[in-house]
């Protein structure tokens, strides 16, 4: 028979593991690394001790506690989306402004002046 | 007197091989300025006629669109040493021969941007637009939306800045920063054409005019409180 602890555990086990072995593979950069460890690490204690937040949700006045983990997993989730759109302007700005600078470059190439178009393949 | 006191001409270009060549030979002739056209990724020919017409060409690998490819010129003509830029667009619309309405204000210090302005160019929608724009921004200009303009030195800075890169059209949202800046802006009235070949790229569908009216709305509303005054005709 299994518990509903052991699934959880396995869930939350798998999740880490998942996580780990990409920031161990270099597939995410410093500050996200650590937002996914941290992520990594909430998962596999809470799918080792699931009442957990039996506990927390007694102390908040929740009498259902699941709807506490969904809550603050949600929060956690928007948290996160709107700071990867923060990021994403940033980024924008860089790459405009990059392009901007690569434009300016390749008009002073020697023979821009009757060179094929560039490649914009890339 | 500054080494390069005479202007420079910025044109933002997407697909108009058809026009660009005769634009650029225009301002060639009449002003003898040096033109700078900035390939918008068009993919067509249009950079190979600017050149041939006396033009040098910015090629921006990245669309940016048109604000991103006057921004373009804008960061050229600083590092060139420029002090004064024009931007005019390549279809056709803006009359080389009014250039020189635009640059009085300038010379004389009386404004730091000057608005070639011909409202009478507008169907009855884009005038709703206008007046609507007007009344959230609180913009005192007839003609928000003309890219045929002038810039002094001071605006030029302001706009080749890193804060004005995240803005998508050459109109409301530069005009804001530029009254944020305490710069002072006059409009001159020219005349225009109407467009020879092509639509305007922001009057094009109904779904692109939503997007854009959205997008401008909101950036007016965010700077709601900043500067909303023009700045006093003293300082």
């Amino acid at each position: 028979m299994i518990t509903y602890q052991l699934t959880s555990m396995a869930i939350g086990l798998f999740f880490a593991a998942t996580i780990l072995l990409l920031v161990r593979r270099d597939h995410l950069h410093g500050p996200y690394a650590i937002w996914w460890i941290g992520a990594a690490a909430t998962v596999a204690l809470l799918g080792f001790f699931p009442r957990l937040f039996d506990v927390l949700a007694a102390k908040l006045g929740i009498s259902y506690p699941p709807i506490l983990a969904i809550v603050l997993g949600f929060s956690m989730l928007l948290v996160k989306i709107l700071t990867m759109d923060l990021e994403r302007s940033r980024q924008e700005r860089l790459i405009r402004r990059l392009a901007q600078r690569l434009a300016m470059l390749e008009a002073q190439l020697p023979g821009a002046a009757d060179s094929a178009p560039p490649d914009r393949a890339d | 007197m500054l080494a390069f006191d005479r202007p420079i001409a910025l044109i933002p270009a997407y697909n108009e091989e058809a026009t660009v060549g005769a634009i650029v030979g225009q301002i060639r002739a009449l002003w003898n300025y040096p033109v700078v056209v900035i390939d918008d990724c068009s993919t067509d020919r249009t950079a190979p006629a600017a050149r041939a017409a006396g033009a040098i060409v910015l090629p921006l690998t990245i669309q940016l669109g048109a604000w991103g490819a006057i921004q373009t010129g804008l960061r050229y003509a600083l590092r060139h040493g420029y002090r004064t830029a024009i931007t005019l667009d390549a279809d056709g619309q803006h009359e080389p021969e009014s250039i020189g309405a635009l640059l009085p204000p300038l010379a004389t210090d009386t404004a730091d941007v000057v608005i070639g302005a011909f409202p009478e160019r507008a169907s009855r929608a884009r005038r709703l637009a206008w007046s609507y724009f007007r009344q959230i921004t609180g913009l005192q200009l007839e003609d928000i939306t003309s890219g045929f303009r002038a810039y002094n030195h001071a605006a030029m800075a302001v706009l080749a800045s890193r804060e004005a890169s995240l803005l998508d059209y050459q109109d409301v949202g530069v005009l804001l920063i530029l009254r944020r800046k305490g710069l002072r802006i006059v409009e001159a009235p020219v005349s225009m054409q109407p467009r020879a070949l092509g639509a305007s790229r922001v009057f094009r569908s109904w779904w692109v005019v939503g997007k854009y009216m959205l997008q401008t709305s909101l950036l007016c509303l965010a700077r709601v409180g900043f500067n909303h005054l023009p700045p006093a005709p003293d300082d």
